[in-house]
């Protein structure tokens, strides 16, 4: 049952991390290669906080979510006006960069052999609790004002910006949104596992969350979250080998992206279940 | 101070063998291609495995030097001319947006990646040594014959490169297509054939800087990761120019070496990323100047 449970958990976690991965290809369009290295600034923030100042759980992941956005906001200020491919190189150089950074502090992070003694605080509850949060407030934003122009100018940027969309703003906001949403997973991992280590947030780890969302679908939040649901829990309950495992998603990937373009759920949402229900019952009456 | 201007330049010879075959396929399909990393690993494996069931104690020196580097680059021309065939073709036929060969460039790289780490273990092999003494005196200064040997052999492909791409009938149909893939179709123009041919070119490429990465480092899957440093040049260069990508790298390269004697190689990452964002603000267009557009 404690295996189901960390399964769980875990899984809620990455949840959260591909939201923010989401956000970013699946609103605006972008890729970054470094979603996980917000997470590990998160992550660390937090966790150092709590050790060195001894400030209480709700305190520092608010912080670390909040130093996740700062971060967030020196990577995205210089590169949201530049083509689309130096984003995904720059969030990858960012990614590298703070791994470096991480391994060469040995005093101030544990470098290489990991941060240690970081207390529990988090358990299946918060992380449902926090999985229905993000969920409900990233919907919310995609429905939003913000969400729309977002979506518009990822379909057709000299478009949107003939419409009088402030793009490069636009951008800035969702990478920003993203990267509080990704820290605050970081947090939560942090306070989960109790350890944190450098190599867990390397490149390969966002470019699985990508690979995640394209699974799903870029165009439909439910598909994404079902996918990493799915893509995250089956292959730990079935024990699977991890490069088997890639190996297989790899495979998964490249027939959708030739055979069903759009994702498993194309642009099919859960909302519509319910908002048909309403409609029709709005006819009737 | 000589010893290191020269090792950066050979470093920066492997980095633009990278960036070019990086900069050949963005030329021609307007995207940046991963999946060149995956070629990478893959070659350098090839070669290793050529010396190892081939060439072992059959030749020495430079023939079997030689032969490896052959054989790793005909082993990346196929594999490239695949990965399109898997990765692009339908997508072409399509006319996906850039995004989705974006994601199965990578995917693609990914899955060579797990290929071989399935195959051959994620160990770290290290490469034959192809000569005998590792250093020559030139004006009382030693270089390492390495280097030495992979500035000459870089410089050979990428004039080679040129060659084809200014002087022969497939490098202008090459050029062609990059301007416009339907405007060359009408001038008779095989497409499919030319973007074929541009995938073995920069493959050929892929796996001769394959090789020099595992003489380099030594072997693991991981090793074509560093296409990243070809990207960075090419972006530096100028994305999908040919000479700025040259240029692009061997800076790099010697901004890396010079980097290496200041804060170390741990650092050298965060540092190599401060110097791409500033040049990135500065000039965006890179140093060729000519900013590509994306396709409305």
């Amino acid at each position: 049952m404690d295996y189901i449970y960390s399964i769980l958990t875990l899984t809620g976690i990455t949840m959260i991390g591909v939201m923010g991965t989401y956000m970013v290809t699946g609103l605006t369009g972008q890729f970054s290669f470094g979603q996980a290295a917000f997470m590990a600034v998160g992550g660390y923030v937090s966790a150092m906080l709590t050790l060195r100042f001894g400030l209480p759980f709700p305190v520092v992941a608010l912080l670390g979510a909040a130093a996740a956005t700062l971060a967030g906001w020196l990577v995205g200020l210089p590169t949201v006006r530049l083509r689309r491919d130096y984003i995904s190189l720059v969030t990858f150089g960012f990614g590298e960069a703070i791994i470096s950074v991480l391994n060469n502090s040995a005093q101030l992070t544990g470098g290489a052999e990991g941060l240690v003694g970081i207390p529990k605080r988090v358990d299946l509850p918060l992380v449902l609790v926090s999985v229905i949060c993000c969920l409900f407030l990233v919907a919310c934003y995609k429905n939003s004002r913000y969400g729309r122009q977002s979506l518009a100018l990822r379909t057709d940027e000299l478009a949107a910006r003939s419409m009088g969309i402030d793009v490069n703003r636009m951008k800035l906001v969702t990478f920003l949104f993203a990267s509080a949403i990704t820290g605050y997973a970081g947090v939560l991992y942090a306070f989960y596992s109790q350890y944190l280590e450098p190599g867990y947030y390397n490149w390969t780890v966002s470019a699985e969350w990508l690979i995640i969302v394209f699974v799903g679908g870029i165009n439909s939040l439910t598909g994404a979250m079902l996918s990493a649901l799915v893509l995250t829990t089956l292959p730990e309950l079935l024990r699977f080998a991890s490069s088997w495992r890639i190996l297989i998603y790899c495979v998964i990937v490249l027939l959708i992206i030739n055979y069903r373009p759009n994702g498993i759920f194309g642009d099919w949402e859960i909302s519509r279940l319910w908002k048909k229900k309403t409609s029709a019952g709005a006819s009737k009456a | 101070m000589l010893q290191n201007i020269f090792f950066g330049l050979s470093l920066g010879a492997v980095y633009s063998l990278i960036a070019v075959g990086f900069a050949l396929v963005f030329n021609i399909l307007k995207f940046s291609n991963f999946s060149h990393g995956g070629v990478m690993s893959f070659t350098a494996y090839a070669g290793y495995l050529a010396y190892i069931l081939l060439f072992d104690g059959k030749i020495t020196g430079v023939t079997m030097f030689v032969a490896v580097v052959l054989v790793a680059a005909l082993v990346g021309a196929v594999t490239a001319v695949g990965i399109e065939r898997v990765g692009f073709r339908r997508l072409r036929r399509n006319q996906a947006p850039v995004i989705y060969y974006f994601i199965s460039s990578i995917t693609l790289g990914i899955l060579l990646e797990n290929i071989i780490t399935i195959f051959a273990s994620s160990n770290f092999y290290s490469y034959p040594v192809f000569f005998s003494s590792s250093n020559i005196q030139i004006f009382g200064t030693s270089f390492s014959i390495a280097d030495f040997v992979t500035l000459l052999f870089s410089c050979v492909a990428l004039g080679l490169l040129l060659f084809v791409l200014y002087r022969t009938k497939l490098g202008l149909g090459v050029r062609t297509v990059s301007f416009d893939v339907n405007t060359a179709s009408l001038m008779g123009i095989d497409a499919d054939r030319v973007v074929m041919a541009t995938f073995a070119m920069s493959g050929a490429l892929g796996g001769i800087s394959g090789v020099f990465l595992g003489m380099n480092y030594s072997l693991y899957p991981q090793l074509g990761q560093l296409v990243v440093k070809g990207f960075i040049a090419s972006v530096i260069g100028g994305l999908g120019n040919i000479t700025g990508a040259v240029i692009g790298a061997f800076l790099l390269g010697i901004v890396e070496v010079g980097l290496i004697g200041m804060v170390g190689s741990g650092l050298m990452p965060a540092c190599v990323f401060v110097v791409m964002l500033v040049f990135l603000l500065v000039r965006p267009q890179g140093i060729a100047g000519k900013i590509v557009q994306e396709k409305a």
